[in-house]
């Protein structure tokens, strides 16, 4: 897999678990374990926002998590790539209406990608980021 | 050590509760192929007893203390205090629930943590969630909500201080303003909000 | 509501979290700390709180056992067995036996992944990636075996107040039985792998101990509870589904020490004892298994209707890999919602057991301390030192790096 110029020869991604029940969560750690193996193109998964290209956010954002959401996200080197995954965030799923909920994660922060799913399996969510990736080369192209 | 009967157990708490009793009843529920039954003593009692009952109760084997589940009835707000003894023989462990009805007016329960320390986990989230207060609690900071959480809002009351309908986000509108046009149908309906509701 | 008064803490005072969501309370630690030990240990959950609760008391039974289903995405069988039990006993819905003995086998394969997950999570805190690697290659086995099972790698939805949607057919058997003897090869590789190694042993021995009484008065449940010598289970305590047709025992360190220390190394033999344990009791329910319907009552408007016109309330419980869930359900007659829904996940009466676990540690053992309970993990996101007026920023991989390096240097030592 060839990254665009703009990232440079690697991507590397941080998760962000803004509330969700943990399912997205596990899936996309379960990305880079031995059978997904995302490493294999790059792709790790890093402690620190500041030094992540790529932001996997997972559930519906809860009042306490939405200002680190906004924290972690302003702390990541530009550009920046923010996918979505689950239900939950994208349109609130089983978490439909709430009084402690803020999301969904795109009222909160710019999404590039949704991942549907409650969970996507691992494969879905690998396909969203190389889609994402996919759409960042063609706009350098045109660009 | 011989092991009481869920009636005796119901017997005894009655007796350790004194006036303030209100009533008891044992029940079974068996499943699977042998059909061996889980046992449970149900004891509504007045706030007054809760301590006496409760040390009453440890006598018999020093309980495990599970989770003070609620019930907001109207007039009244109920804690049902949920206790295991006899765990560690197998198939013979009794749930005991101590349930005490706090009138609306005078919403103070004992704390029990000095009984049982770890207690202190469900009744930091009673004080927050149903606006009662646990008398002489060891810690009584928030637990769940957050710190900007308004005061004088308590989530699982069904009365005025609820949830009022202008916090409530609805995560399915968003980004849907032109829901008329729109053919996914809007989520099922949640039922009548419960808020400002008189009973 | 009252307030305490907050001490003034000598030293640092250290924050972990905002944390990863256990199952709806994460965790942020707030610790005093002086040179490397922790004096005074402290947690704030809620960063996930979702009101699920609330929103439960505003649908009706059959939605609420989705919502409860999404409650944890590593437990998902657990909360939807706990809530239609409890519901089942108020309508008294006879559920047919061999419903029972799908749910035992869902929930047994659901616990010998969860354990593996923990294991592999438990291993990368120490600075054992190979582990963790492996325990997560022979986790995708299982998740595999529940997707053929249930149609779905993590909220099954196989639960259905009164039975279960799926059928085990015997076609299915040999299938799992091979992915019961490829378990059991596993188990011998990963016993091999944390009990026999040295360094495991020296991070994991009388680390973050947590006594005997310490553990009757906090009141943890599941593994952490039984590393502790609790004889706490509720498959065997409180007869349910297909547990009361087996014979089962207490899973404590002894079997395999001979003693109960109660620390991290005690909390990693009980699960690894219960992944075996998990493997024999499913090759029992299959051979048990009886022959019958699925649901007591299989048209969903039926059962809407049958439990709007029912009242009372009553408690669904089921051991989840933590330990006890425990749903309290109160229904009232015409109404579909019910009146009041309390949750209890097994996490919640874990919690308190950290602080003593913590005080008297180093940083460096935060990290596999905090996931020795099994918390759902990542709880240390971030950790923040304070002194004075300076504020450090301890992010995770520093944390990681610094657990990492106190295992390195214990290797160092052994070496010499």
């Amino acid at each position: 897999m060839k990254l665009s110029q703009t990232l440079g020869k690697s991507l590397w991604a941080f998760l962000f678990n803004s509330g969700s029940c943990n399912g997205c969560e596990i899936e996309s750690v379960a990305c880079v374990t031995p059978r997904y193996d995302l490493e294999r193109f790059g792709i790790k998964v890093v402690g620190s926002p500041r030094h992540a290209d790529l932001l996997l956010i997972s559930g519906p954002v809860t009042r306490k998590m939405a200002p680190r959401l906004r924290r972690v996200y302003e702390q990541m080197p530009e550009p920046r790539i923010v996918v979505c995954v689950g239900t939950c965030g994208t349109s609130g799923g089983a978490f439909y209406d709430s009084y402690t909920l803020v999301g969904p994660v795109d009222q909160v922060v710019p999404v590039d990608m949704y991942v549907p799913g409650c969970p996507p399996r691992p494969e879905a969510i690998i396909d969203g980021v190389v889609k994402v990736l996919a759409r960042l080369e063609a706009s350098e192209k045109n660009a | 050590m011989s092991l009481l009967t869920p009636q005796q157990i119901a017997d005894v708490l009655q007796a350790a509760a004194g006036a303030g009793f209100v009533s008891a009843r044992c029940t079974e529920w068996a499943e699977g192929v042998k059909g061996r039954k889980s046992k449970q003593v149900w004891l509504k009692i007045a706030r007054e007893s809760l301590i006496p009952t409760l040390k009453r109760l440890v006598e018999i084997q020093y309980p495990h203390v599970s989770v003070i589940a609620f019930a907001d009835t109207g007039a009244q707000v109920e804690l049902m205090y949920h206790f295991h003894v006899y765990w560690g023989i197998p198939h013979e462990e009794i749930l005991v629930t101590l349930a005490v009805p706090l009138d609306k007016t005078d919403l103070r329960v004992p704390t029990i943590t000095g009984i049982i320390p770890g207690a202190l986990t469900s009744e930091r989230e009673k004080q927050e969630m149903l606006g009662i207060e646990v008398v002489d609690i060891p810690d009584g900071r928030r637990l769940f909500l957050p710190e900007d959480f308004p005061q004088g809002v308590y989530p699982w009351r069904k009365d005025e201080t609820g949830i009022p309908a202008d916090m409530v986000k609805n995560l399915w509108a968003t980004g849907r303003d032109n829901l008329q046009f729109n053919d996914n149908p809007p989520p099922p309906a949640a039922p009548a909000a419960p808020q400002g509701e008189t009973k | 509501m009252k307030t305490i008064e907050v001490k003034k803490p000598s030293g640092y005072a250290t924050q972990i979290g905002p944390a990863h969501p256990a199952l709806k309370e994460p965790v942020m630690f707030s610790l005093d700390i002086e040179g490397e030990c922790i004096k005074k240990a402290d947690f704030v959950p809620g960063m996930a709180h979702r009101g699920v609760e609330w929103m439960g008391m505003r649908r009706n039974c059959i939605q609420v056992m989705y919502l409860a289903e999404r409650i944890c995405g590593i437990c998902g069988i657990t909360h939807s067995i706990s809530f239609v039990r409890a519901v089942e006993q108020i309508a008294q819905i006879q559920v047919p036996n061999r419903a029972h003995y799908i749910r035992s086998i869902v929930g047994e394969l659901e616990r010998i992944h969860s354990h593996l997950l923990w294991a592999g999570v438990a291993a990368h805190e120490l600075g054992f990636d190979s582990a963790f690697y492996l325990a997560w290659r022979v986790r995708e086995n299982v998740m595999d075996l529940l997707e053929y099972l249930t149609g779905n790698r993590v909220h099954y939805a196989i639960i259905q107040i009164g039975g279960v949607r799926r059928d085990i057919v015997p076609d299915q058997f040999p299938r799992i039985e091979e992915s019961m003897k490829f378990f059991e090869d596993a188990y011998d590789k990963l016993a091999a792998v944390f009990l026999d190694d040295t360094t495991v042993q020296m991070r994991c021995r009388d680390c973050g101990v947590l006594t005997n009484d310490e553990a009757r008065e906090l009141c943890p449940v599941g593994p952490t509870a039984r590393a502790s010598g609790i004889k706490k289970d509720v498959r065997v305590d409180h007869p349910y589904a297909a547990y009361g047709d087996l014979e089962i025992d207490y899973m404590t360190p002894d079997l395999l020490t001979g003693e109960v220390r109660g620390d991290v190394y005690d909390r990693i033999i009980t699960r690894l004892l219960e992944v075996k344990q998990s493997i024999g009791i499913v090759r029992q329910l299959l051979a048990q298994m009886p022959d019958g319907p699925l649901l007591a009552i299989p048209k969903p408007a039926v059962l809407l209707a049958k439990l709007k016109g029912v009242a009372g309330e009553a408690v669904g419980r089921h051991e989840a890999p933590r330990g006890e869930v425990m749903h309290y359900v109160r229904l009232e007659a015409g109404k579909d919602e019910p009146s009041a829904w309390k949750v209890k996940a097994s996490s919640y009466s874990n919690y308190l057991s950290w602080i003593p676990m913590m005080e008297g540690e180093q940083i460096a053992d935060i990290p596999i301390i905090a996931a020795s309970i099994d918390p759902c993990i990542s709880c240390t996101d971030r950790v923040a030192l304070v002194r004075k007026d300076s504020r450090q920023i301890l992010t995770k991989e520093e944390l990681h790096r610094l657990s990492v390096e106190k295992t390195r240097r214990i290797q160092a030592s052994l070496l010499k």
